[in-house]
C-alpha cells in the first residue's frame, strides 16, 4: 500500500472535548474514563472531504471533523492522504471537491529506479491559471472564428434590412460588420479567460494543496505530484493509470478520462532535465 | 533516543495476556512493505520483508493486492549478508536469561529493545520445526513458493484465535554446522526454552534464536518450546450468531401466501455469503484488537497502551530501509561446505503434523461418530447443524485432517470407510495419500494389501498408492 508510513493524525474538538484519531483505524475519544469508540475502515460507509470539514459516515453514526480541529494544514493533508489510501482496500464511498493533483488511492508503492527526476515547488497561480486558459483556448479556438463570422453575417444582414446595402454604400458596411464580428469574438475570449481564471481560483481555494509545497517526481515507472509533507519516496502513479498529456511552455498537464489530474510545472525541475522528463512522458503516454 | 519499554499483564474474560509496549523502538527486527512487485506484467502483488538489522531475511510476496486471505510466496532473501554481532549478542542474552528462569517480560527485554514501535504480546508455545508441509524448516524456503497457512486471515480457522506453530528460518541453510550442533546438544536437554520466535504471518513465525537446537530437538523428539513475540495490530469485531430461521419444507409452503416465492427461494438457495449467519445489527465500533493468539477487548487495555496502539502504524519502514532495499538486489556469496541435515531429522519432520491438520484442529471443536457417519452418507449437516462446511469434499478433507491430528485411531477407521465407499471416489486419492504418508499401522497395511491385490474398479484411484505403501513397509 502506498503512503503506508504516514503517522496517524489526531484532531481535537475543544468545545466538546472529543479527540478524533485517523490512522490504521478511526477512533473517537470522548472525555471520561470510558474506552474510545473505534471503527475499522470496513465499518466506514462513506467519507466526504468538503471545503471546511471531513464527514465520516460509519456503521455507528456520522462524525464531522472540522478542518480547524487539525493543528496544521499538514495534518489535514495527512488525514486526507490516509483516508484516500484506504479507499483501495475498503471500497467506501468518497466524495471530494475537484483536486489539482491525483488522489492518493491512485498511487502504488514502486521502486522509482535510476532515471528519476525529482523537483519541489509551490504551484504558481499565474502559471496554472494560464494553463487553464490554454486548455480552454484549445477547445475555444475551433469555434471562436465561427462566432466571429456568424456575428459579421448577422450584422451585415441587420444593416441590409435596416438601411439597405447598395453598390454605393457596401464599402462602408462590410468593414463595420467585420469589426462587429471581431469585437464579439474578442469579448467572448475575454469572458472565457475570466471564467477559466475563476474556475482555477475556486479549485485552488477548495484544495489546500494549492498553497503547499509539492513534490514532483517523474520516472520510468510513473509520476508523482503530491504535497511534500505527505510524500514518501517510493509512491508513484503508474503511467498505466493515466491517458495522455499536454505540454505547454510552462507545464506538463496529465489527463485521465479527459480530465486534467496533474499539473507538473517545468520550473520545479532544473532546466536541463525538462527534456528528459518530456522524453519519459512521451515514451509512456500519448502526447496531444 | 532510548527505547521506552513497558510490560504489563491484562486480565479479561478469565484470560490473561502479557502486553509489551515499545516506544521509540530501534526497528532492528520487524517487517515492512517493499512495495509492488511485477508478476507477469501485473503490479497487483506486494512484497513484504522480514528484516534483522539492515539485512533482508525473508521475502513474502503477497498476491492479489496483499489480500489477507491469500497465502504468501515465501523465500529466504538472497540479499541476506549476516546480521550484526550486537544483535546476535542481544538475542543470546535474552535466550540465556529465559533459560536461567527469568520471566518473559524481563528475560526478553533486550529483544524488545530491537523491535519497532507498537504493542506486542509474548507467550510460550510449542512449535513444529517444519514448513507446515512435512519439510524441516531450515532450508525449506530457498526457492520462492506458496506456503499454505501464511494468510493473515485463515479461511479454515475463521475468526478464532490460534497459535502459530510453524517456523521460518532467519539463517541460511549453509550456517548449519554439525560441529556447532554437537556442542549444544547437551545444553538443549536441560533448556526450559528452545528458541525465540517472532510472528510473521498466519501460522508462521521467524525463529530468531535456536536453529541448531531445533535440529537436536527434532532428532530426539523433544518439544520445541519457544518464547513467541506477536504484534497486536488487527481490529476485530465479536459478532453474535443470528438466530436461525429455517425455511419450511417445500410441501409446507403455501403457494397462495404473499411471500411464497421468497420462502421457496430461501429453501432452494444455498448459503452464498459466509457472513450470512452473523448479526451485524447494533455494532458500534470494533470490539478490540487482536494478534493471532489473543483477542483483547478495548476495555481490557490500559488507556495509555490503547492510545499507543491506535496512534501507531501497523508496519513502517525502518530508518535503514534504503540499505535493505539495496541489499535486496544483491546476492550473498555463499560458503561452500559439505554439511547436510541429518536424515533422521528430515524423516521426523515428514511425520510431524502439517498445516491442514493444525488448521482443522483450530477450526473444529469436536467430531462425533454420528457426524462422521453423516459425512460418509454424503451429508454436510447432522441433526440440522452444519458439520464442517457447506462444501462436502472440503468437509471430508477437514474432517480427515482433524482426526489425523486429534485421534489417529478414528482417522484410520474413517479413512478406510471413505476408501471403501465408491460414492466418495473423488476423495479416495487424497485420503489414501494422507494415510500412506503418515500412518504405519497394521489396519492400514492390511487394507492397502487387499487393495493392491484386488482388481475392484472402486480402488482404481488408490491402487498405485496402495502398492507403493505395501512395498515400502514390506522392505522395512
Amino acid at each position: 500500500m502506498a503512503f503506508c508510513d504516514l503517522k496517524p493524525v489526531s484532531a481535537m474538538d475543544g468545545e466538546r472535548g472529543i479527540t478524533y484519531i485517523i490512522g490504521n483505524v478511526f477512533a473517537i475519544y470522548e472525555m471520561g474514563p470510558e474506552p474510545p469508540v473505534v471503527y475499522s475502515w470496513d465499518m466506514i460507509r462513506s467519507v466526504a472531504v468538503i471545503s471546511k470539514e471531513i464527514t465520516f459516515d460509519t456503521v455507528g453514526g456520522k462524525y464531522s471533523v472540522k478542518n480547524n480541529m487539525f493543528t496544521s494544514d499538514d495534518d489535514l493533508l495527512r488525514a486526507i492522504a490516509l483516508i484516500e489510501c484506504k479507499i483501495k482496500d475498503y471500497h467506501f464511498d468518497y466524495q471530494h471537491a475537484r483536486r489539482l493533483f491525483p488522489l492518493k488511492s491512485s498511487y502504488l508503492e514502486l521502486n522509482p529506479g535510476k532515471e528519476t527526476y525529482v523537483g519541489e515547488d509551490v504551484l504558481d497561480e499565474g502559471d496554472t491559471a494560464a494553463s487553464f486558459i490554454m486548455l480552454l483556448n484549445f477547445k475555444l479556438v475551433k469555434i471562436l472564428w465561427l462566432i466571429g463570422l456568424m456575428v459579421m453575417l448577422l450584422t451585415l444582414g441587420g444593416i441590409h434590412l435596416a438601411v439597405g446595402i447598395t453598390r454605393t454604400n457596401w464599402l462602408y458596411f462590410v468593414p463595420i460588420s467585420a469589426a462587429a464580428g471581431a469585437i464579439t469574438a474578442l469579448l467572448v475570449h475575454i469572458v472565457t479567460q475570466a471564467i477559466a481564471r475563476a474556475r482555477f481560483r475556486s479549485i485552488a481555494e477548495a484544495d489546500c494543496a494549492a498553497r503547499k509545497e509539492i513534490t514532483f517526481v517523474v520516472c520510468r515507472q510513473g509520476f508523482a505530484a503530491c504535497e511534500s509533507c505527505v510524500y514518501e519516496s517510493r509512491d508513484l502513479v503508474p503511467w498505466s493509470e493515466v491517458d495522455y498529456f499536454i505540454e505547454s511552455d510552462k507545464m506538463f498537464i496529465i489527463y485521465k478520462n479527459n480530465m486534467p489530474i496533474a499539473f507538473i510545472p517545468k520550473r520545479a525541475f532544473d532546466k536541463k532535465y525538462v527534456g528528459g522528463i518530456a522524453d519519459i512522458m512521451a515514451l509512456n503516454l500519448e502526447q496531444r | 533516543m532510548s527505547v521506552d519499554i513497558k510490560t504489563e499483564t491484562v486480565d479479561f474474560d478469565g484470560k490473561s495476556a502479557l502486553l509489551v509496549t515499545v516506544k521509540d523502538g530501534s526497528c532492528i527486527i520487524g517487517t515492512c512493505s517493499m512495495g509492488c512487485v511485477e508478476q507477469s506484467g501485473n503490479l497487483s502483488a506486494r512484497l513484504r520483508m522480514f528484516y534483522i538489522g539492515s539485512d533482508p531475511v525473508l521475502n513474502l510476496i503477497c498476491p492479489s493486492r496483499a489480500n489477507k486471505q491469500s497465502d504468501k510466496l515465501v523465500s529466504f532473501s538472497p540479499g541476506f549478508q549476516g546480521y550484526d554481532i550486537k544483535i546476535n549478542d542481544a538475542l543470546t542474552n535474552s535466550f540465556n536469561r529465559l533459560n536461567n528462569g527469568e520471566s518473559l517480560g524481563s528475560g526478553l527485554r533486550d529483544v524488545f529493545g530491537l523491535l519497532g514501535d507498537g504493542v506486542y504480546t509474548v507467550y510460550y508455545s510449542d512449535y513444529y520445526p517444519t514448513d507446515g508441509n512435512g519439510n524441516f524448516y531450515w532450508g525449506a524456503y530457498n526457492i520462492s513458493h506458496e506456503v499454505h497457512g501464511t494468510a493473515e486471515h485463515n479461511r479454515a480457522i475463521g475468526d478464532r484465535e490460534y497459535r502459530p506453530c510453524f517456523l521460518l528460518p532467519t539463517q541460511p541453510m549453509d550456517y548449519f554446522a554439525p560441529r556447532v550442533k554437537v556442542g549444544i546438544d547437551e545444553q538443549v536437554k536441560t533448556r526450559r526454552v528452545q528458541g525465540i520466535a517472532y510472528h510473521v504471518s498466519g501460522l508462521y513465525s521467524a525463529l530468531l534464536k535456536g536453529h541448531h537446537g531445533s535440529v537436536f530437538c527434532v532428532e530426539n523428539n523433544i518439544p520445541f518450546r519457544c518464547a513467541v513475540i506477536e504484534k497486536i495490530t488487527e481490529p476485530y469485531v465479536e459478532r453474535k450468531p443470528r438466530p436461525t430461521v429455517s425455511a419450511p419444507p417445500a410441501g409446507e409452503v403455501d403457494p397462495e401466501a404473499p411471500n411464497a416465492a421468497e420462502q421457496l427461494d430461501a429453501e432452494q438457495t444455498p448459503a452464498e455469503n459466509p457472513d450470512d449467519g452473523i448479526d451485524n445489527a447494533g455494532i458500534n465500533g470494533i470490539t478490540g484488537f487482536r494478534s493471532p493468539s489473543v483477542k483483547i477487548p478495548l476495555y481490557a487495555f490500559p488507556r495509555d497502551v490503547l492510545k499507543q496502539l491506535i496512534e501507531s502504524r501497523t508496519e513502517f519502514k525502518p530508518p535503514h530501509f534504503n540499505i535493505m532495499a539495496a541489499k535486496l538486489l544483491t546476492t550473498r556469496r555463499k560458503s561452500i561446505n559439505n554439511n547436510a541435515m541429518p536424515r533422521s531429522v528430515l524423516e521426523r519432520a515428514e511425520q510431524m503434523p502439517d498445516c491442514e491438520m493444525v488448521e482443522s484442529a483450530y477450526a473444529i471443536d469436536e467430531l462425533t461418530d454420528e457426524q462422521l457417519n453423516c459425512l460418509l452418507r454424503g451429508e454436510v449437516e447432522c441433526n440440522g447443524k452444519l458439520i464442517v462446511s457447506p462444501n462436502f469434499y472440503s468437509s471430508i478433507i477437514t474432517a480427515c485432517s482433524f482426526l489425523q491430528f486429534k485421534d489417529p485411531k478414528r482417522f484410520v477407521d474413517f479413512s478406510i470407510a471413505i476408501m471403501e465407499s465408491p460414492e466418495l471416489s473423488a476423495a479416495h486419492e487424497y485420503v489414501a495419500r494422507r494415510v500412506a504418508s503418515q500412518t504405519s499401522n497394521s489396519k492400514v497395511f492390511n487394507f492397502f494389501k487387499t487393495v493392491s491385490e484386488s482388481n475392484d474398479v472402486k480402488y482404481d484411484k488408490i491402487h498405485f498408492i496402495a502398492q507403493t505403501y505395501v512395498r515400502r513397509l514390506s522392505q522395512k
